[in-house]
């Protein structure tokens, strides 16, 4: 009896103190961004408060309504930020995730001389430091013309999430067994139809996972984008939370409304492929 | 930031715009650049593109185009003109540009003394034009984004007679709004009750604090570079002046964190109701009275920048200007363009929002302006008396480096890490390297 | 003609060869080539002034230089294992919830939604120490009197850099680690359970190898990501104050763009690259290894 009790004693124990863990690192995990979209209703005389207002006295739409308003109002061109935001990112997700196809097939199913040195070589691209590479690439562009344009962040947000969709597409084509395409081709498909009716359908869920990485990875990327960008005909949006900043005054509230916009799209989209996200991930990550 | 734009001086700019519309031609003859577009790379911000809504009359009145190719803010679009110098995609036509960062761009830029008439020049606050002057060359024309910097404070402060004769009893003069560096520091030393209220604060890090000891040294009587640009800090002078940064911070009497303080950092600070003395920007007027943004909104004084104690009032001032580029195929339309921005209606328009012009006659014009407006007519006379004897940063190439030589070691010292000898003696030693390694002695 | 034919692996391994090398290799070639002239931005005709080895003897004899290189090791070695084991404890905790796994799980990916320069800013004002969220927060809890200059003093500084890195990251191990903990076959942790072993030995024994791989992978794009950190930096702290926490990132990007020294700026790049080869090839030797010992290696 007395065991029983203890026993229950402590699974309670347990499970108090996992959902206490649980419930402090969501706490830590979610607060800041919370601040974050609480600052951006907040006017900026609560905001830097001192003594703290904890219990906000007043919620508006002012930094947003001044976000859209004209210029000299405040107004920023976030439409504009937006769109070449989702263009840039959609576009060179699609176009990784087409090239990790491509090489991660071959990763995966051919044999060839010094595979091990490609493949270590295609990943090491991305650990070259930014500034490293900041100024040739621009010399580069600039000289070619694709400067402040969707084709140039493109070409640059492509090889930076090549190596990673490389990667993991590799590791889930290596899981699916050759058979199951040599069968296919056996009954009269060509390799291309085996790929796409066989193998691709199975390795879906990968390449989502792959999708979702280099999508936000674009999505967010300010470095090079500050570098690449000019104006408003290819500026995403990380570099126009710039446009609250100036000489000597920061718009902190402003920059949060903004960041409101950035974030919640990239939520939309992760909250609705997260399933296949951890499938993919279980497959593709491990069996390499 | 942008609640004091759009706030109270709306109604002027608006009725600004009205009256420039109808004094825009005269300088440039209708059709004189038809078919000319002019490229252009200006600055962003919410503070800056007022002035950018009035170049479609500019376009009209002279048949040209404006292609604006970039708009960044000044650390980003400072990148962005070495870049293009080094790539030599220079044959855009007119850039935004700064009287900090205007010795970098020496090859950029052309001279602008052989398109910009003699008159015009000569309407400019001769200071300001003689800091956009490096070898004789005119490299930019002064915009109404001048600055220096005046003390803000808090007018309650000195208005409580229990604390104005304990003050008395302490330091054997009567409390008032100080004249000295050494008046502010005792009263900040004073007025400080950490970690809820200080007494002062200052820009703590990068080319900031550089410029803060910088007119510190000047107002204790020394120099930061001799003639040849060899340092000239490690003085007595230049002593006394980092001594100056190195006891507020002991005595708790500046933020914790104020060495890692920028700009803004420190604006929302005093907008915060924490800081009783707040040397700071123009810019900041607006903000500080403005009550949806600033906690000390109606209790705003502001007084002309302290002196040190050679006499000289501390006065640090820059300012926005446009240029020119060597490469430009059209440089008068260019040039047209920068004199059109920069004239008198113009810098009105801006100035209305509160920036400070470079014109003379337009600081006379919003003085007059200003008269019904008890807060703006103390802002600008305050500032005015610190313009007077304002001065600009050293007219090198390697000002810039020589801050991010000298600001670690400035740091070093207030945080204890070395002593104000050690620090000075090290930051001399590395400029000097960086001076002979540049062939400048 | 006789049309050139590659074999079908190249085919298919071209465009990303060829991206990689229009925008990583020959930009690469060129910085290296500048790191041996005296290349100042502001000076183009510089680059044509062969310096040979100078840049490089200059930054290996900087003892400022070599304080960065430490303290960026520093940086990486503490933050990749905190993420690891923060980012294993989270996995933990989620996998064994019953309910809402949907909800925790975006709520986990959360930080990942953040531009790293958004993070910067966000955690220069949460961490300031006269406004800021933090000391507020603790100032009003009665913990302290004080206000805790967290992105001044010489440890708390780096705290404050390594916690932000750590917030925006710990969620890539999270996912990771969870996606290995839904791939664990039972049958290994019931064979456990009916020998009599504790939670703690299944799971050091049967549940940790098997995870091993993933945490791997993890550690692997990490080390590759790392370098975003710089956005993080350079707002929060720009290296400073007085040089505490001065990282290679910071350090050669002031010297590159602010003081327009380029090609010293990319002699310290190509040292600091060993860095970041060294690390990626470490894990993925790990990786390698650990998956061969599951029996699954390629």
């Amino acid at each position: 009896m007395a065991r029983n009790f203890n026993h229950r004693i402590r699974r309670y124990t347990f499970k108090a103190m996992h959902f206490f863990g649980l419930f402090l690192a969501m706490m830590v995990l979610c607060v800041p961004g919370f601040w974050i979209v609480l600052n951006s209703f907040r006017p900026t005389v609560e905001i830097m408060a001192k003594p703290p207002v904890w219990i906000p006295n007043e919620l508006n739409l002012d930094h947003y309504r001044a976000m859209f308003g004209g210029i000299g109002e405040g107004g920023v061109p976030v439409l504009t930020y937006f769109t070449n935001s989702l263009v840039i990112s959609v576009t060179s997700t699609v176009i990784a995730i087409l090239i990790g196809m491509a090489g991660g097939y071959a990763f995966a199913r051919y044999k060839f001389k010094f595979k091990g040195g490609i493949f270590v070589g295609l990943m090491i691209t991305r650990a070259v430091p930014g500034v490293a590479l900041s100024l040739p690439l621009f010399i580069i562009f600039a000289r070619v013309g694709i400067i402040d344009t969707h084709i140039g962040m493109i070409i640059a947000y492509v090889a930076l999430n090549v190596p990673f969709t490389v990667w993991l597409i590799d590791g889930f084509f290596r899981q699916i067994p050759p058979e199951l395409a040599e069968a296919a081709e056996i009954d009269g498909c060509t390799r291309w139809q085996a790929f796409w009716r066989v193998e691709f359908p199975v390795a879906r869920s990968g390449i989502a996972s792959a999708g979702i990485f280099a999508f936000l990875t674009s999505w967010n990327e300010y470095a090079l984008a500050s570098q690449l960008t000019r104006s408003t005909t290819s500026k995403t949006m990380p570099v126009g939370l710039l446009d609250f900043t100036s000489e000597f005054t920061l718009n902190w509230g402003g920059m949060c409304a903004l960041a409101v916009l950035m974030i919640i799209p990239a939520l939309i989209l992760t909250f609705l492929v997260q399933k296949h996200l951890i499938a993919g991930l279980t497959f593709g990550g491990v069996k390499g | 930031m942008k609640t004091f734009l759009s706030g109270a001086s709306c109604a002027v700019l608006a009725t600004a715009a009205v009256t420039t519309i109808v004094a825009v031609t005269g300088i440039a003859q209708a059709g004189e650049f038809d078919g000319i577009t002019i490229e252009a790379k200006l600055i962003g911000g919410q503070q800056y593109e007022a002035l950018y809504a009035r170049i479609p009359e500019w376009e009209a009145a002279t048949g040209a185009k404006v292609d604006i190719i970039s708009k960044k803010n000044h650390f980003e679009l400072d990148k962005e003109f070495k870049s293009d110098i080094a790539a030599r995609t220079t044959d855009w036509c007119v850039g935004s540009n700064h009287s900090s960062f205007a010795s970098q761009y020496a090859s950029l830029y052309t001279d602008l003394n052989g398109f910009i008439g003699k008159d015009v020049v000569d309407e400019f606050v001769q200071a300001n034009i003689k800091a956009a002057t490096f070898d004789g060359k005119l490299v930019m024309l002064p915009r109404a984004q001048f600055d220096v910097s005046a003390l803000y404070y808090q007018k309650d402060l000195y208005e409580d007679a229990a604390r104005a004769k304990a003050f008395e009893a302490k330091y054997g003069y009567p409390l008032a709004v100080p004249e000295t560096w050494a008046q502010v520091k005792d009263q900040a030393i004073f007025f400080a009750d950490p970690p809820n209220f200080y007494g002062t604060q200052y820009a703590g890090k990068d080319e900031a604090i550089v410029g803060r000891y910088y007119e510190m040294v000047v107002a204790e009587g020394g120099q930061l570079f001799n003639d040849d640009f060899s340092p000239a800090f490690n003085s007595d002078a230049g002593k006394r002046a980092l001594q100056w940064f190195v006891d507020l911070y002991d005595a708790g009497a500046v933020p914790a964190g104020t060495t890692n303080y920028l700009w803004d950092d420190l604006g929302n600070g005093f907008a915060s109701g924490t800081i009783a003395l707040n040397l700071d920007w123009p810019g900041w007027a607006g903000f500080f009275n403005d009550p949806t943004a600033s906690k000390v909104a109606g209790n705003v004084g502001v007084a002309p920048a302290p002196k040190g104690s050679a006499g000289i009032r501390t006065g640090w001032s820059g300012f926005h200007g446009f240029s020119v580029t060597e490469d430009c195929a059209h440089k008068e339309a260019a040039a047209s363009l920068v004199e059109f921005l920069t004239n008198e209606n113009s810098q009105k328009l801006e100035s209305s929002a509160g920036p400070l012009p470079s014109r003379t006659a337009v600081w006379d014009y919003i003085s007059e302006q200003a008269k019904d407006d008890p807060y703006r007519a103390e802002v600008l006379a305050a500032f005015k008396e610190t313009a007077a004897t304002a001065f600009a940063v050293p007219p090198t190439s390697l000002w810039i480096e020589a801050t991010n030589l000298i600001y670690p070691e400035l740091q070093a010292a207030i945080l204890g890490d070395k002593t104000v000898d050690e620090a000075l003696a090290d930051a001399a030693e590395a400029v000097d390297d960086l001076m002979q390694e540049e062939g400048v002695y | 003609m006789k049309r050139l034919k590659l074999p079908p692996w190249l085919v298919l391994l071209l465009p990303a060869i060829l991206i990689l090398s229009a925008v990583v290799l020959i930009p690469l070639v060129l910085s290296l080539y500048s790191s041996f002239t005296s290349y100042r931005l502001t000076r183009p005709d510089s680059i044509f002034n062969w310096v040979g080895l100078f840049n490089y003897e200059k930054a290996v004899t900087d003892a400022k230089f070599w304080a960065a290189f430490g303290r960026t090791v520093l940086l990486l070695t503490v933050a990749l294992n905190l993420e690891m084991l923060l980012g294993l404890g989270l996995a933990l905790m989620v996998s064994k919830v019953t309910h809402g796994q949907r909800l925790l799980r975006t709520m986990m990916m959360f930080p990942m939604m953040f531009s790293p320069i958004l993070v910067g800013f966000q955690f220069k004002f949460i961490f300031n120490d006269n406004v800021g969220l933090v000391n507020n927060a603790l100032q009003s809890l009665g913990i302290t009197d004080r206000a805790i200059p967290w992105l001044v003093d010489a440890d708390l500084a780096m705290f404050s850099i390594i916690f932000a890195e750590v917030w925006t990251a710990t969620s890539v191990f999270g996912i990771l680690i969870l996606a290995g903990l839904y791939a664990i076959p039972r049958d290994p942790l019931e064979a456990a359970k009916v020998d009599g072993c504790t939670s703690w030995q299944s799971f050091r024994y049967v549940t940790l190898p098997f995870l091993m791989p993933f945490i791997y992978i993890a550690m692997a794009i990490r080390s590759l990501d790392v370098a975003r950190a710089y956005d993080i930096v350079q707002v929060m702290t720009n290296g400073g104050p007085a040089r505490r926490t001065e990282l290679l990132w910071t350090l050669i990007g002031r010297t590159g763009y602010v003081d327009a020294r380029m090609g010293y700026a990319n002699a310290m790049g190509y040292i600091s690259i060993f860095l970041a080869i060294f690390f990626t090839v470490y894990f993925f030797k790990k990786l390698t290894k650990s998956r061969k010992e599951l029996g699954m290696g390629a």
